[in-house]
């Protein structure tokens, strides 16, 4: 590649190179003549040194005289009818001048409202006229338009510049969109290597270069080796300097000329490719002898480079819109399986090569809820599981991309193998779940068509290709390669349909739930209507079982007796029973009145609620402190009062009995604990204990319905915390419950 | 004591009815239980609705309501009762199965002066009834105003 000037040098060079006034070098290259011209009457006023020799009088005499005078006979007159109808900008040919100096390729342009003659030296084979080359042209312009695809178009733009120029090696070069630049495509013979693949940073072709390749889409160099004429005045008297950008012999950076010499090659050619007003690429071409081309084949190049642009574009269109149904099709298979699955994000995973292949990724992974799903190549699930919460820190609401993730989290880097690009789309507004795409850096994905490592012509030198791609590799350190814009559009459109279904899917969950709704507001009617109406039943049993009991008191033996009371007894246990039922099911549906409550108070006043019930028995009890905690203080109180009174049923046998009442507080939960040394339980049934009616004793042995530890369980969780027992048979129980612990904000209410 | 107002019975179940009326008579109370089957025919008794503001009968010292009841049920029987200016003084127990709490809330909301659950335990009824029995028939004297109302009209 041929950057006009490369910058290998150490750091204040390279900003110097940067710097260098490329467009007024006040030279040419020794390969022709340049007459500068003044006035209506075209008189001169400056020359390249050497130019007296072409017109065939001292430059001295030559000053000041109208061009007529300078440039005499049939020639002259042809050429002085040209030069007075040069354009504004661009440089035009006017055909062939023979002068005393020899045959010339006569070229005008304007500059500074200047009119600038370059007589360019004729090449060895003799100068030839567009006519002849339109064949060739022809041929040409066929096989690009006949291109299949931009490689394709690639590859043949090379071979026919090589194929009308004759150079040893022609390459297209591309700009990506920060100037750094790759070779895409080649065409060589073997006296020159390959550069195919090669990447440049951005720095070789700086912004006055490039912004010089946009103006003049052509330029050559005869011969790296070339010495530069100067551009003279009369007397040497000072002038602003001229401005040579649409020169055809500008004298060029001998940073450049040094870069040229140290790959091998002594001529040089590049084409500007445009798209639209920016500068696509270049197509360059080296040669390994000095080489000079004809105007008319640069001219036919540049028609060529020309059609490169138009077809580039044609086929661009095609093709991005190629890609686009492709990637539609993907997107479509994958919400079909998605659609399909239980869950979609099984749907997701379970099609990694779509899921991958949707925006040209290495690794994906999909955080949903709790989960977090890996696809292909990516960083460990920890490190993922960060990215994704920065991406939350960040607020990234919308889709996240970067070419550079170290640049968003520098711990990154360690990652840059598997992580240097990042793709990110948020895919549910109420959790922070994402789907993520990778790329790793992007050295690591570039493909060689040459041999990198086997270094080309004059590397070791601190201007070389291989200096070039070091220097890119800087460049692109911790640097995915981009996300084009279609795979970010395919990532944005794959978003926002999975979260029509996430949508989907919470409307259905959300219809559920008012199903659900219903069904336990009958429920609760039901178990209303059923706990009422079988209260009454029971209630009457146990009454008029009671009236005939005092009536007939007197007349019934032992057995008639025992039989009445046993009816009384049955009676008035079921209608309990459905009275803790009824209770339960109140408790499911009271509404919580949550406030702050002092655990201390409210164990202390159980307790002497609850003294009664420890009868005479001495109690050893062992109350710790209590945190504060946010609830409802009346189903509180409910909790408490369950697992105090059951500690003191169940320790009722033992003749020392000891109940302990304590707290831990993790982060998020307060957990209580109320630790028993009564009859305990078998372990095997600990999931037993909660239910409704469960009970782990035999009535005779220990009083109850069976419904305490349901209603402490249901009251639990309507807090938002859970219970759990643990115990063993003849030793005690202990049961826990949890509760959300208070927040700062809460406990300041 | 010599003028004792009866007591407003209204409950549509028998056995309920007979219950109660027991748990009085073991009570020993001496005032008169006025029986109605339903809330229409409390509401008849008490709010004719054709024809003047009862004169000829007895205002009862205390209505006891059951809630669920045919034709018109115990809450609006409440509400009616609480929201006329002839009745609005006399006492309103709540007699129910069920402690449902909505019942609950909207009855203390219209003005009742008691909600009672029917105990399951024979005793704790019977208790219950005498408890009621005598703290709003004998006890609790009806406010001034309505005295004065009662003397205005006889």
């Amino acid at each position: 590649m041929i950057p006009s000037s490369p910058s290998h040098l150490p750091a204040p060079d390279l900003s110097a190179c940067a710097r260098e006034p490329i467009h007024i070098p006040g030279s040419i290259q020794p390969h022709g003549h340049m007459l500068v011209l003044e006035g209506d009457g075209l008189h001169l006023v400056r020359a390249s040194a050497q130019a007296g020799e072409a017109l065939g009088i001292g430059l001295d005499g030559a000053f000041g005289r109208p061009v007529e005078s300078l440039v005499t006979g049939a020639a002259g007159a042809e050429l002085l009818q040209g030069l007075k109808r040069v354009p504004a900008r661009e440089p035009v040919q006017l055909g062939i001048v023979h002068l005393p100096g020899g045959g010339f390729q006569a070229i005008a342009h304007r500059s500074d409202g200047r009119t600038i003659l370059e007589l360019e030296d004729l090449p060895a084979e003799g100068a030839r006229s567009l006519e002849a080359l339109y064949p060739q042209l022809r041929q040409g312009i066929d096989q690009l338009q006949s291109a299949l695809n931009l490689d394709d178009l690639m590859t043949r733009t090379a071979v026919e510049v090589r194929r009308l120029t004759g150079f040893d090696r022609v390459m297209v070069y591309r700009f990506d969109e920060t100037w750094n630049g790759t070779v895409i495509a080649e065409d060589r013979n073997e006296r020159l290597p390959s550069y195919l693949d090669l990447r440049f940073p951005a720095s070789d072709i700086p912004a006055q270069a490039r912004r010089l390749y946009a103006l003049n889409r052509l330029r050559l160099i005869v011969d790296a080796r070339y010495r530069p004429v100067p551009i003279l005045a009369r007397g040497g008297e000072g002038d602003a300097p001229l401005d040579l950008s649409y020169s055809v012999l500008r004298s060029v950076s001998p940073v450049h000329l040094e870069y040229m010499r140290n790959m091998g090659t002594a001529a040089s050619m590049s084409i500007s490719v445009m798209d639209g007003d920016r500068l696509w690429g270049l197509i360059s071409c080296h040669h390994a002898d000095p080489r000079q081309v004809s105007f008319a084949v640069r001219t036919a190049c540049d028609l060529l480079g020309q059609v490169l642009s138009i077809q580039m574009a044609a086929l661009d269109r095609g093709g991005e819109a190629e890609r686009r149904i492709r990637l539609k099709g993907i997107e479509a298979r994958l919400l079909a399986h998605m659609a399909a699955a239980e869950h979609f994000v099984d749907g997701l995973i379970d099609d990694s090569d779509d899921l991958l292949e949707l925006v040209g990724a290495e690794g994906a992974a999909v955080l949903f809820e709790d989960g977090c799903h890996l696809v292909g190549r990516t960083p460990a699930e920890g490190v993922v599981r960060r990215i994704a919460r920065r991406l939350v820190e960040a607020g990234h609401q919308d889709l996240f991309v970067t070419d550079s993730l170290a640049s968003l989290m520098p711990e990154a880097e360690k990652h840059k193998d598997t992580a240097s690009g990042l793709l990110a789309i948020p895919i549910s507004q109420l959790h922070p779940s994402y789907v993520l795409w990778f790329r790793p850096e992007v050295i690591q994905t570039v493909k060689w068509g040459g041999d990198p490592h086997k270094p080309a012509a004059g590397s070791g030198s601190r201007l070389s290709p291989r200096t070039s791609f070091e220097t890119w590799k800087e460049t692109v350190r911790l640097q995915a390669l981009p996300w084009r814009a279609s795979e970010i559009e395919a990532a944005r459109d794959f978003r926002n349909a999975i979260v029509g279904i996430v949508l989907r899917k919470a409307e259905e969950m959300a219809a559920l739930n008012i199903e659900l709704q219903r069904s336990n507001s009958e429920l609760a009617a039901f178990s209303y209507s059923v706990s009422h109406d079988l209260r009454a039943p029971f209630r009457h049993v146990t009454s008029y079982a009671e009236l005939l009991r005092a009536r007939a008191a007197g007349k019934l033996d032992a057995r008639e007796q025992h039989y009445l009371n046993t009816i009384i007894d049955a009676a008035s246990s079921a209608g309990h029973l459905v009275d803790g039922l009824l209770h339960f099911s109140q408790l499911g549906r009271a509404s919580l009145a949550v406030v702050p409550i002092d655990m201390n108070k409210l164990v202390a006043e159980v307790r002497r609620l609850l003294a009664p019930e420890a009868g005479d028995r001495s109690i050893q009890w062992s109350v710790a402190e209590l945190p504060e905690v946010s609830g409802d203080p009346t189903m509180i109180r409910l909790v408490m009062q369950n697992l105090l009174s059951n500690a003191i049923k169940y320790t009722r046998n033992r003749p020392d009995p000891v109940i302990e009442v304590g707290s831990r507080t993790a982060p998020d939960v307060v957990e209580f604990f109320v630790r028993d040394n009564g009859t305990g339980f078998d372990m095997a049934y600990a999931h037993k204990l909660f239910g409704v009616f469960q009970r782990l004793h035999r009535e005779e042995e220990f009083e109850g319905i069976g419904i305490g530890l349901a209603n402490v369980r249901r009251i639990v969780e309507r807090h938002g915390g859970s219970a759990r027992a643990e115990g063993q048979p003849g030793k005690g129980a202990a049961f826990f419950f949890s509760l959300p612990r208070l927040s700062a904000a809460q406990s300041q209410r | 004591m010599a003028e004792l107002k009866p007591i407003l019975l209204v409950e549509d179940n028998p056995k309920d009815l007979e219950l109660t009326l027991a748990a009085f008579e073991e009570a020993q109370l001496a005032n008169d239980i006025l029986v109605a089957r339903d809330g229409a025919e409390a509401l008849d008794y008490l709010l004719p609705a054709d024809g003047p503001p009862p004169t000829g009968i007895k205002r009862p010292a205390v209505i006891i309501l059951d809630i669920k009841l045919p034709k018109i049920d115990g809450i609006e029987v409440l509400q009616r009762i609480k929201s006329d200016p002839n009745t609005r003084q006399i006492p309103v127990v709540m007699l129910t199965s069920s402690q449902e709490e909505k019942d609950l809330v909207r009855s203390y909301h219209l003005g009742v002066n008691a909600f009672v659950v029917k105990p399951v335990g024979f005793k704790e009824f019977f208790d219950a009834i005498r408890d009621l029995g005598s703290f709003w028939a004998i006890l609790n004297e009806p406010p001034p105003g309505s005295h004065r109302l009662r003397d205005v009209r006889s």
